[in-house]
């Protein structure tokens, strides 16, 4: 009975040997300085994967033609991962043993949470992604960690400070998606609505997968709120929460977080989604203002609408080239300490605009962020707000 | 007084849910009934029918009302395919083999979607009216009305099909006793066929619906699993049972979302299933096999 | 060309490996194995870990499914058991790594029983049923026994300890996640060397002529399911050590159906079925990142064709087993053996 077990498993094992041998080959001497990659690019997550994709390459791109830094170029080497934490540690370790890489972009919460003891055995790298998770904004815990953005509970933050100053002592309501995701921030929302004297009448958790939301928004409408802030969802069923929210006639006003602002998924909505508030940390890809230098470049580089992950991932590179040039101008070697104290040193960053203020990151997170309000007829997000800093303590 | 309104709606938009429920059971019961094969990958038709409309209306600028049927009709011919194709050859095989076959059918059928469709969600075009609709004072969303109306409609039909059409009583033929069925001179291979196709139909049918009411994405199969419980509690081969476990269900998970929180729902309905399973394994209206040896 | 074994006592005929080339041959693979982590980088290395610990897991349910006639989609969860053992144990009681793996089994052997009562009921397809419901429950409980679980951030696990180490890189652990698998396996084919195991294939085959030959069925079964459990339970042990988090998500549905379509298409009901099943369904995924590589010079937009096409190989491997070889890999490669032992006689 083993003697075949030997022959598939030893033709398996022969043939990975031999690929091995041959990507070991392949391993690139040029001294790029090489940006590893779990992106989602297929999967629930993959329309931000593909935008977040396309935004650090013409990052990269801008780098590079400016010379790169130091006189090395930057070079992404990524993988699809389909948003499957398995999927996203084998890409990590296929990529770490095909290059020499300092910096990564993670796909996931899942993926930072399992990949961070690696990082702090290796001190090799510094990574951002796409997870804005509350508990990795700890730079205890997780000391080679950054994300380019606030994290959910500060995105809330900032929801709860443009809350406070236009409708002092609103009642909210909190919809959550029963997830990690979805419960990321409700702890701290509590306490910073507390704090800001908001009232929070009613949280409610729909099961993932749910479909009919008709019974939520009754749980709504005798909530009678002034506010209803929604985490853990891209799209579904926002719009029709909404829709079934405005038959009913309810005045209450909805707002999301970053990952469901995308101005593209709301104009495939349509009319229900005029008045959705959000919180979102860049600017969009048609904002013209006269500051941002940087949009201007995006614009001639794309011809067409970009997403929010796009934005997200151009500023991660930029975060990601800064502290790279920071560490080699100190006459540093690269590693997770030295990025990360080089990042930690960003104080007053002029983005180019991408933010519309310029950024510090005194730990792992960018605090700030503007609340944008979708308009249907324009089929754009205004923004309704300025820009608002959280100061951390 | 204001509470047992509150009451009174969620029941009803529980109701409306159940409809949803009920009309993917049917497609479980009808495909169960003449072939004796659980089709998991009921869910996965549900959602290519929500895609189908999707392609008719969205992308070839169809009215609804054509892109409706094209939709189910599409869904029909998949089933039609899948019978002749994979599952023909599996007969006689163990049940659980083909109940594998079936899933893998529905991991195959996520992949095309996600080929031809990507991944993004993506809403339907709206084509029932948003008005609300109010019975006295209490408020039902109208697609909510509108999916139960349908399949109330439909089981109606295929109830009153199964009592007096002749490929009906065929199909209840096949279901009491194959060989009998035969020699009788029913085409029982057509009838195989026949129960797929309508089977296929009715769930892509509840995908178009599904769709409307919270659009579509290659995840939306997983809804399959809870018209499973529906179809487990209800007894396998009981159209009766599918509809009042979907409106059961339909209601129990209403009122655990609104007075216990949206977590709860799941577990109360596997918990459900559970003491089902245990007190009645055939179901509440499905019939009770001896075992000979 | 092997004409034949003579055995000359009951305990040859018993025995795992009969004939002096299948002994020599697995020395050959058992060196090989010691080999292998000398000889690749991480990242096949991190493959060969996860495929061990997939073999587990599916030897596992193999004996439950393949052996006991008795269809649970309820694998994945019980490796949730085992990978929350370990990781609380390792948290609240810091005992020694192989201690944690046998809690994390025995934790998920009593589950297990717990969750094979209603085959005293059910069985086929309804109790596959229930087994879903069982671990949809499962997944509530972690979520929300949050003291024990840590709810939905889940737990980070410490590292594997031997004095004077921690057992961090893969390297490291294959030396334990290896050797536990080997033990696994070898321990799965000796059951079937015993009362109890002929009793699982009597069950299997008609559970009530089990019975009247004297097979208490409820005890059998729920062995059964205990074994079974116990399998998953390790493996999602060794798991937690591997990933180091585990969260409610570890574990999805998604994966006890992986289980259950590794042994179909590595064929039930034997051993070697369930090993060469897990190994090829956790390396087809990945080879075809491979061909997706290699095809993306001639293809637009390669990488995102990968994830839909493994969904559609996954299903299609499914699929067409089932329909084409039934009894699985385990069969083609006992033809291919067969084929070498009789040529150049028979061709």
């Amino acid at each position: 009975m083993f003697k075949t077990t030997r022959r598939t498993m030893m033709g398996l094992m022969a043939g990975a040997a031999s690929l091995a041998i041959g990507v070991g080959a392949a391993r690139a001497q040029d001294g790029d300085i090489v940006i590893g990659g779990s992106l989602p690019m297929t999967g629930v997550f993959g329309f931000a994967g593909v935008a977040v994709e396309a935004g650090m390459q013409d990052y990269i791109k801008i780098v590079n033609d400016q010379g790169g830094i130091g006189g090395r170029n930057l070079r992404l080497a990524y993988e699809d991962t389909a948003y499957k934490v398995d999927q996203s540690v084998a890409v990590f370790n296929k990529l770490t043993s095909q290059d020499e890489i300092h910096l990564y972009y993670g796909d996931s919460t899942g993926f930072a949470k399992t990949i961070a003891p690696e990082l702090a055995r290796s001190g090799e790298m510094i990574m951002g992604g796409a997870s804005f998770a509350s508990e990795l904004n700890d730079p205890e815990a997780y000391p080679y960690i950054f994300m380019a953005g606030p994290d959910y509970s500060e995105m809330f933050g900032i929801l709860l400070e443009y809350i406070a100053q236009e409708t002092p002592g609103a009642r909210l309501v909190l919809v959550n998606s029963d997830t990690e995701f979805g419960r990321d921030p409700i702890e701290s929302t509590r306490a910073k609505a507390a704090e800001l004297g908001l009232e929070i009448v009613e949280e409610i958790i729909t099961a993932p997968g749910s479909v009919d939301v008709s019974t939520e928004v009754l749980k709504l409408r005798r909530a009678r709120p002034d506010y209803t802030l929604f985490h853990g969802y891209v799209l579904s069923p926002l719009p029709e929460f909404m829709s079934q929210a405005k038959q009913l006639g309810l005045e209450t006003k909805f707002m999301g977080t970053f990952w469901s602002m995308d101005s593209s998924l709301w104009e495939g909505v349509g009319e229900a989604a005029d008045g959705f508030m959000g919180v979102m940390p860049y600017r969009y890809y048609y904002d013209d203002a006269e500051n941002a230098p940087m949009m201007e470049t995006i614009r001639e580089m794309r011809p067409d609408y970009q997403a929010t992950g796009y934005m997200q991932g151009f500023l991660s590179a930029m975060l990601m080239a800064e502290s790279a040039r920071r560490v080699l101008d100190n006459g540093e070697e690269l590693n997770g300490k030295t990025l990360k104290a080089a990042m930690n040193t960003i104080e007053d960053f002029d983005t180019g605009g991408i933010m519309g203020v310029p950024i510090s990151v005194p730990g792992n997170s960018v605090p700030v962020g503007r609340v944008y309000q979708f308009d249907a007829s324009a089929g754009r997000m205004v923004a309704v707000s300025d820009w608002i800093s959280l100061d951390k303590e | 007084m204001s509470d047992w309104l509150f009451f009174i709606e969620v029941s009803l938009a529980g109701l409306g849910s159940g409809a949803l429920l009920s009309l993917t059971a049917l497609a479980f019961v009808l495909i169960y009934k003449a072939t004796q094969v659980v089709n998991l990958a009921v869910g996965e038709i549900l959602m290519l029918g929500g895609y189908l409309f999707f392609a008719f209306a969205a992308g070839m600028g169809l009215s609804p009302w054509v892109a409706i049927p094209l939709a189910v009709i599409g869904g029909g011919i998949v089933g039609g395919i899948v019978e002749r194709g994979i599952i023909r050859p599996m007969l006689g095989e163990a049940a659980i083999s083909v109940f594998m076959v079936t899933v893998g059918l529905g991991s195959v059928l996520v992949g095309l979607v996600e080929l031809i469709w990507g991944t993004d969600p993506r809403s339907l075009p709206n084509f029932i009216a948003t008005a609300p609709l109010f019975l006295g004072e209490a408020y039902v969303s109208r697609k909510i009305a509108v999916a139960f109306v349908v399949a109330g409609i439909v089981v109606t039909v295929f109830l009153v099909l199964f009592r007096f059409w002749r490929g009906g009583v065929a199909l209840r033929a096949t279901a009491t006793d194959q060989a009998a069925a035969y020699s009788c001179g029913i085409n029982v291979p057509g009838v195989f066929s026949l129960a797929w196709i309508i089977g296929c139909a009715t769930a892509a049918g509840a995908g178009v619906l599904l769709g409307a009411i919270s659009g579509i994405s290659p995840t939306m199969g997983i809804f399959g699993l809870s018209a499973l419980v529906v179809v487990i509690v209800g007894g396998l081969d009981s159209i009766l049972g599918a509809l009042v476990g979907g409106l059961a269900l339909g209601l129990i998970q209403s009122w655990t979302g609104t007075y216990l929180g949206g977590e709860y729902t799941s577990v109360v309905t596997f918990s459900l299933l559970i003491v089902a399973l245990m007190i009645r394994p055939y179901g509440l209206f499905g019939t009770h096999e001896i075992e000979r040896l | 060309m092997i004409i034949g074994t003579a055995k000359e006592s009951y305990r040859a005929d018993e025995a795992l490996l009969t004939t002096k080339p299948q002994r020599v041959w697995m020395a050959i693979f058992l060196a090989f194995l010691v080999i292998v982590p000398f000889s690749v980088n991480d990242y096949w290395l991190y493959m060969v870990c996860l495929m061990t610990i997939n073999v587990v897991a599916a030897t596992g349910l193999n004996i439950l499914t393949g052996f006991t006639g008795q269809v649970s989609l309820g694998q994945a969860a019980f490796m949730a058991v085992g990978a929350y053992t370990v990781a609380w144990m390792e948290r609240d009681l810091g005992t020694p790594f192989l201690v944690n793996l046998v809690g994390a089994g025995l934790a998920a052997a009593a589950l297990g029983i717990v969750v094979g009562i209603p085959s005293l009921r059910v069985k086929g397809l309804y109790l596959a049923i229930a087994t879903i419901a069982a671990s949809f429950i499962l997944h509530f409980v972690f979520v929300h026994w949050e003291s024990v679980t840590g709810g939905n951030t889940g737990i980070n696990v410490a590292p594997a300890r031997i004095p004077g180490m921690e057992l961090t890189t893969y390297f490291q652990l294959y030396w334990v996640i290896m050797p536990v698998t080997i033990i696994m396996v070898v321990a799965a084919a000796n059951i079937f060397r015993t009362r109890i195991g002929r009793a699982f294939i009597a069950i299997r085959d008609r559970d009530i002529s089990a019975e009247v030959l004297g097979i208490p069925l409820l005890q059998y079964k729920l062995m059964s399911f205990a074994i079974a459990s116990f399998y998953a339970g390790v493996a999602g042990g060794m798991w937690a050590y591997f990933f180091r988090v585990v969260t409610p998500e570890s574990f999805p549905f998604m994966m006890s159906i992986f289980l259950l379509a590794a042994i179909i298409v590595g064929g039930m009901g034997t051993i070697l079925g369930g090993v060469v099943g897990a190994v090829f369904m956790t390396i087809t995924p990945e080879l075809l990142r491979f061909v997706v590589e290699w095809v993306s010079p001639w293809v637009p937009n390669a990488g995102t064709l990968l994830s839909p096409v493994r969904t559609i190989v996954f299903g299609g491997l499914i699929i067409g087993f089932l329909v084409f070889e039934p009894q699985g890999l385990a069969e083609i490669i006992q033809r291919v053996r067969r084929f070498f032992r009789l040529w150049p006689f028979r061709t």
